[in-house]
């Protein structure tokens, strides 16, 4: 994940950038010298974007997408990123030597990157009482580090009860 | 909805001959405040990474202690682009190669006196 937000740090000349659930949970950053910043700044960047987002559906009955806050010398941007699975939120923090225009047009680029990135969705298979006890007893063996072994070998799953 | 201010400087540069388009770029940001382009035109792309440009030349200039940039012309194997820029806006045009610079150059110059 550190590859195309390293990519777009260069390319847009960012300071930082982080991609995070919206939940909060970091996803990946680059710039951050500090774990403590990263945690710091991943819960404020989903309070943000959780309050944009609110706020939009109240004004405009859809979220905002994307928020950007101009400071005396440096600027923030929080944007969504919608993939096909998941939606993350996205933080990058610039100053002059960057602007607007290229963090959008770059944040773009990523946005694109990230979608094609991720691995396909697994297909999951019917749910049984059998395929659950089954996956149950596999779960459990290989927690108690009893590895289950085929059909052909000794030793069968561990039983329920 | 009145009018932008910048549609007759715009619509007077689009005129001219071999021209695909030409924009109003906040010279800090690279966004768009008008612009008049060809259909294909990526106009927020080109904006940013234009005043990008200006922006570093005329810091570039300043450094050289060369005061400010009268006018910016980068020629490219497809065509050119010109920028000219006053009071944090750039005016962007983007030519053919067929395109008469001079005449773009000329009608740029006259037009910087609207970005104010």
């Amino acid at each position: 994940m550190e590859a195309p937000l390293q990519t777009f740090v260069d390319d847009a000349h960012a300071l930082f950038a982080l991609l995070l659930h919206p939940s909060g949970q970091v996803m990946g950053q680059f710039g951050f010298t500090r774990a403590v910043d990263v945690m710091a700044a991943c819960a404020l960047a989903a309070a943000i974007h959780a309050s944009a987002g609110e706020l939009g559906r109240e004004l405009d009955g859809k979220p905002f997408r994307e928020l950007y806050h101009a400071g005396r010398s440096r600027q923030i941007f929080i944007g969504d990123v919608p993939t096909t699975n998941h939606r993350f939120v996205f933080l990058t923090v610039f100053d002059a030597e960057s602007s607007l225009g290229l963090v959008r047009i770059y944040f773009a680029e990523l946005c694109a990157l990230l979608r094609s990135a991720q691995p396909p969705l697994l297909a999951q298979a019917p749910l049984s009482a059998a395929s659950l006890e089954q996956d149950l007893n596999r779960s459990l063996a290989m927690l108690f580090s009893r590895a289950p072994r085929g059909a052909d070998g000794g030793e069968s799953s561990l039983p329920l009860a | 909805m009145s009018a932008s201010p910048f549609e007759g400087v715009l619509s007077q540069l689009i005129r001219q001959r071999g021209v695909l388009g030409c924009l109003v770029v906040g010279e800090a940001d690279g966004i768009v405040v008008d612009s008049n382009v060809q259909v294909g035109i990526q106009s927020n792309v080109v904006a940013a990474l234009a005043a990008a440009l200006y922006r570093k030349a005329r810091l570039c200039s300043a450094a050289a202690g060369l005061s400010t940039v009268s006018f910016l012309q980068l020629e490219a194997e497809r065509g050119y682009v010109c920028a000219i820029g006053r009071e944090g806006l750039v005016l962007v045009t983007l030519a053919e190669p067929r395109a008469h610079i001079g005449r773009i150059r000329g009608a740029m110059i006259e037009s910087l006196s609207a970005l104010a």
